[in-house]
This record gives C-alpha cells, sequence and structure tokens, in this order.
C-alpha cells in the first residue's frame, strides 16, 4: 500500500514575547492506506499541534511550514485545494466531546453540515446517511436522535457523535486528537474497541493521538514517539514495545503500570527533570537534559539511525539495557 | 421559583405605589393647583368654585387615595390645555412612540450585529478599531446635535425627507436614525464580546474540522450563541426607547408620548405630564419585573437569592 499522507519537515513556530516557539521541529512522517499511526508524547510535545497543523485549524499566532505535505497527491500547502480534502476525506475528532458540538444546534444539523457541503444531494438523502452513520457508531434509535441537542446527550454519546459525524462523509483519514482522554474508564474502552471496528470495517487510516502508551498497544500498527516537538523514535507497534531503542521510549515503558509485574503500593515511574523550553533551538538530543545516558556527543548534532522501518534519533546505535530499572 | 416572583411582583407593587406617590405630588407642590386650573385673572369665586369642584379642599391623604382610586379604573383626569381625558390622549400618542421605538431598535441592531461581528473576527486589527469607533462615536455624539445635523442635511439641505410631524412613515426615518445610533454601543459592545466568546469555542474548532467555509462557521455557528444576551438588553433598550424620546420627539415634533411630555411641561398641563410620568415609570417596573423572571427562567442559581 502507499503513502496516503506524506509529511517531510513540517515546522509550527509560535512567536511569542520571549522568542519564537517552536511547537513542531522539523517532524518526517507517512501513513498508509487503512493503518493506524499513534503518535505518543506527554502534554506539550507538539502531537497536538502536529493534527491542527495537518488539518490547517492552527490558532492564528502559529505558523505552519512544511518541504512536503501530501494528502492522496493533493498538495495540503495549497490551502484551496486543502478546503476540499478538510471535512471530507481528511476528518477530525477532539478530545472534550462535551464542547465540541455546538449547544444551538440539533445533532442531525450538524451530522448533515459537512455532507451536504462536500458532497452535495438533497437533505432527504443527508439525513438517511446521518441515520446510518449513527446506526454505525452503535447509537440505537437513531432517527429520533437527529432532533435531540447536545446537552441531552451523555459524554460517551457525544463522543460517538463526533465519530459518526466525522464519517458521514467517508474519509480516508481519520484523525483523533486524544478522544477518549475525557471519557471515564468504561466509556473509554468502548470508545476505542468503536474506533479500532470501524477502522477495520471501513478500511480508513487513522492517526491516533495520545499521551497513554497503554492505549498504543492495543490499537496502533505504527507509533511515533515525539518528545519536546520532535520524533525520537517511530517504528512498528511490536518494534516500540518488543525493542525500544530510544532511552526516551525505554523509561516512557518503563513508567506504564502494569497488573500483576508493578507491585501494589510501589510509587508509579516517573522519568526525572523537566521539558526543555521550546522557545528557540535546541542543539542536539531534544532528550539529552533528562536522559541518564546523557554525554559529550549528545551536545552536537544526532543522527537519525535504523532502517525505514523503525527509526530512532540517538547517537547510540545499540539497545541500552543497562537503563532497565533506573527510572523508578 | 414561585416565591421568588412572588416577592419580585410585592416589590414590583411597592415601587410602583411609591411612583404613584410622587407621580401624585406633582401636580400638589407646583403651587396652588386651584389657581393655576383656574387660568389667569380667574375672580375669587372662580377659585372657590374650582376648589370644591375638584375636592381640593378635603386631606391630602383622602385625595391621594381618591385620585388612585380612579387612576385604577383607567380615569386619569382631564388635560388642562387639551381639554380631553388624558387617558385618551395618551392613547392616541401612544402608537407613534411605539412605533418610533420599534424602528430605532431595528436601526441599531441592523448596525450593531455586522459591527460586533466584524469587530470580533479581526479583533485587535484595524477593522476591530474602526468597527469600535463608529460605535463609540453614537455613544460620544448627543443626541440632539446628531438630529441638528441630520436635519440640515437631509430636510433642508438635500430635501429627501421631512424635519417634523409623525404624519407619514418618511417622517419616522431621521428621529429613527438618531435614536436607533445612539442606542447602538451597548449593542455592538455586546455582540462584540459574544463573538469573540463564541469564537474561541470548541464548536467553532469542530465546524471549521469539518471544511464548512469561514463566513457559515461565523454566521451560524459562532453567531447563534453569541445573540443570546442581545435578547435580553433588547427588553431593557425598548423600555428606555419608550421613556427617553422626550428629546427626540421634540425635537422633529414627532407627535408620541415624549413629545406630549414636553408639551405638557410648556402648557403646565399637570394632569398630563402627572400621567406620562406614572405610565414611562410602570413600563420601567414592569420590564424589570420581566427580566427578573426571564433571568430566574434562565439562571437557576437566581432563584435562591
Amino acid at each position: 500500500m502507499g503513502a496516503l499522507l506524506t509529511v517531510d519537515d513540517l515546522r509550527v513556530d509560535i512567536a511569542t514575547p520571549r522568542g519564537t516557539l517552536r511547537a513542531v521541529r522539523g517532524l518526517t512522517f507517512s501513513v498508509n492506506a487503512g493503518e493506524t499511526l499513534c503518535i505518543v508524547g506527554e502534554s506539550g510535545c507538539g502531537k497536538s499541534m502536529t493534527s491542527l497543523a495537518l488539518m490547517d485549524l492552527l490558532p492564528r499566532v502559529a505558523k505552519r511550514s512544511a518541504a512536503t505535505l501530501n494528502f492522496a497527491d493533493t498538495d495540503l500547502s495549497d490551502r484551496r485545494k486543502a478546503r476540499r480534502i478538510r471535512g471530507n476525506q481528511m476528518a477530525m475528532i477532539f478530545q472534550e466531546p462535551m464542547t465540541a458540538l455546538n449547544p444551538a444546534f440539533p445533532i442531525g444539523d450538524q451530522l448533515t453540515e459537512a455532507y451536504l457541503h462536500h458532497k452535495g444531494g438533497s437533505r432527504a438523502a443527508a439525513r438517511a446517511r446521518a441515520v446510518e452513520m449513527l446506526d454505525l457508531v452503535g447509537i440505537g434509535s437513531p432517527a429520533e436522535r437527529l432532533g435531540q441537542y447536545p446537552h441531552q446527550l451523555s459524554g460517551g454519546l457525544r463522543q460517538r457523535v463526533m465519530i459518526a459525524m466525522a464519517l458521514m462523509t467517508d474519509p480516508k483519514l481519520l484523525i483523533a486528537d486524544e478522544p477518549t482522554t475525557a471519557l471515564d474508564v468504561t466509556i473509554q474502552a468502548q470508545i476505542l474497541r468503536l474506533l479500532r471496528d470501524l477502522q477495520q470495517k471501513l478500511g480508513i487510516a487513522v492517526i491516533f493521538i495520545t499521551h497513554d502508551l497503554g492505549l498504543v498497544s492495543r490499537i496502533a500498527d505504527r507509533v511515533m514517539v515525539m518528545y519536546a516537538g520532535a520524533m525520537v523514535e517511530e517504528g512498528t507497534a511490536a518494534q516500540i514495545f518488543g525493542a525500544p531503542r530510544h532511552p526516551y521510549t525505554q523509561a516512557l515503558i518503563e513508567c506504564i503500570p502494569q497488573p500483576g509485574r508493578t507491585a501494589r503500593g510501589t510509587p508509579l515511574g516517573t522519568i526525572p527533570g523537566v521539558v526543555p523550553s521550546l522557545v528557540g533551538q535546541i542543539e542536539g538530543c531534544v532528550f539529552r537534559s533528562r536522559c541518564p545516558l546523557a554525554r559529550r556527543e549528545c551536545e552536537s548534532h544526532v543522527p537519525t539511525r535504523g532502517a525505514e522501518g523503525h527509526r530512532w534519533v540517538c547517537v547510540d546505535d545499540a539497545p541500552a539495557p543497562a537503563l532497565e530499572g533506573t527510572t523508578r | 421559583m414561585l416565591i421568588y416572583i412572588l416577592k419580585r411582583l410585592g416589590l414590583a407593587v411597592l415601587v410602583a405605589l411609591c411612583v404613584s406617590v410622587l407621580a401624585f405630588a406633582l401636580l400638589r407642590v407646583q403651587g396652588n393647583a386651584a389657581s393655576a386650573l383656574a387660568g389667569e385673572g380667574a375672580s375669587a369665586e372662580d377659585i372657590a368654585i374650582i376648589i370644591r369642584t375638584h375636592g381640593l379642599d378635603r386631606p391630602v391623604v383622602v385625595q391621594y387615595l381618591t385620585w388612585l382610586a380612579n387612576v385604577l379604573q383607567g380615569d386619569l383626569g382631564t388635560s388642562y390645555f387639551f381639554k380631553r381625558p388624558v387617558a385618551e390622549l395618551i392613547v392616541s400618542k401612544i402608537g407613534n412612540t411605539v412605533i418610533l421605538a420599534i424602528m430605532s431598535l431595528a436601526i441599531a441592531l441592523t448596525l450593531a450585529v455586522p459591527l460586533g461581528v466584524l469587530a470580533a473576527v479581526y479583533s485587535g486589527s484595524w477593522i476591530d478599531r474602526i468597527c469600535s469607533g463608529i460605535s463609540l462615536l453614537g455613544q460620544a455624539l448627543p443626541s440632539f446635535f446628531l438630529a441638528l445635523c441630520l436635519v440640515m442635511l437631509f430636510a433642508i439641505h438635500l430635501r429627501l425627507l421631512p424635519a417634523s410631524g409623525a404624519q407619514t412613515w418618511q417622517h419616522f426615518i431621521l428621529p429613527a436614525v438618531t435614536l436607533g445610533y445612539y442606542i447602538t454601543p451597548p449593542f455592538m459592545r455586546l455582540v462584540r464580546a459574544g463573538m469573540i466568546d463564541a469564537l474561541s469555542n470548541d464548536y467553532v474548532r469542530t465546524a471549521r474540522a469539518k471544511g464548512i467555509p469561514s463566513h457559515k462557521v461565523v454566521l451560524k455557528h459562532a453567531l447563534r450563541n453569541a445573540l443570546v444576551p442581545v435578547v435580553g438588553l433588547v427588553t431593557v433598550q425598548l423600555g428606555l426607547l419608550i421613556g427617553g424620546s422626550v428629546v427626540i420627539e421634540s425635537i422633529f415634533a414627532l407627535d408620541g408620548l415624549g413629545y406630549l411630555a414636553y408639551q405638557s411641561i410648556g402648557y403646565r398641563d399637570f394632569p398630563v405630564l402627572q400621567a406620562v410620568v406614572l405610565l414611562l415609570s410602570l413600563v420601567y417596573v414592569v420590564l424589570t419585573l420581566l427580566s427578573d423572571v426571564v433571568n430566574a427562567w434562565l439562571d437557576p442559581r437566581l432563584r435562591v437569592s
């Protein structure tokens, strides 16, 4: 399968009084048709900025640039062309289902809006499609739901409506920005299962953005780990979880509590130190201020290692088993 | 909720009673009512007759209660100048005032909503400053001054519109524009603030993510939510317009309540003045009560206090 989305050297710069904040620092990746790419990283690592940049939804103060930004042979840097793709072949769902729907309009209206705009056709056809999609995401008596307002729905139902809304135009790529973070645990599991089922049934590609590595292991085909606006490691889920190469990835995986393995009462794992300031350039490795293996070479240019399938950015080519256990 | 409404109602009745006492006193404090009624050059016998027929020799409290009972039955007395029942006079004038109020409000909204939306969408830019400037000018410019400027331009120089009277709809245009522009600023500020708030909401981002064109995102998704508080301001401003158009109605000799009040001051026509004051105060009392009830309905937290 060829790449559906190709991103080369994506940058997001935000002008602040203290200087230019580089939220995304030259990100290069691709998404193949039908696969799930998880972008993981802690708060402020630029994962949400990346998704907003792809959708051209960045706040006005943020500037986007990229060497390549291609979606199915369309250049997304061309805003006129991108407008026909956005909300049509490329859809997005957000973190906060409670506020992402407009309180002033019934959900039927909001569901059919993008469909009518991109696909045209009659209102009746759009409503029929909306009923079909609500049914697909597991909402009971969908026809009656069309007349309801968002405040009449629970958080889980609203996220289902958001997913149905994104699927209305039969997109090839769905960007999900922390779609389960705001939901309680049981609903989280349901929504996650729903997304996985839909992905398999419809064969759409998904970019799933999360800080929760536990979720990643359940849905990802490929994983990209981000730190301080840059990619530190990328590979298949098996490579990332089975043989992580970058010290940051290793530390993150160490931090996941596991039933049966993590002893009761022990403190949860943390990575010591704080994320470096994103204002200005960072010379060398972005993680070196918190890396237990940091040394002199880390301060100058750090090469990207590995083959196409599994890439990581580190001075060390070999895995670092010594790190195990040091973060507890 | 019911207790809250009853409390507010009780308060409103008290305020109305106070207003009625003040309105009643208005007729008594202006000196000798009987000699005012009789007019200049009346004889002592004439005045004595008037005192007796109008019950002016009875205690003030009795006079007040009699007057109040009459008012409650719709009898507001007889105009000294027009020689007609005051109630009839008011009914014949109130139509013009209401038309003027509604036209002004319509003009204010057609000005304020686009200006507020533009200012919010381009907030902080020169477009915002121009829009805010236009509205600020409306607040800073005395309405009588604007009225005179408009009369000079459209009535005297261009001869497009009549300068005074209330015979045709054209007579309403200049006064309505003056009043409408005068009340634009509060609406504009409210629309601007509401839009800035609405545009920062997640549902606006959702609408953009769907690929909906910007103008539709702004005018449909954001504006609909920003207009909710504007509806509240409409009721307040409507009361202000019905009561506060004395100056404008006088300048344009537009035959409404305000003009009637102005005339009655000039002719010392106290029964009319009394009735207008009473009526306008009651409009306020009723509108305040109404907005209290609507607010309580909108915001449950208000019902407790």
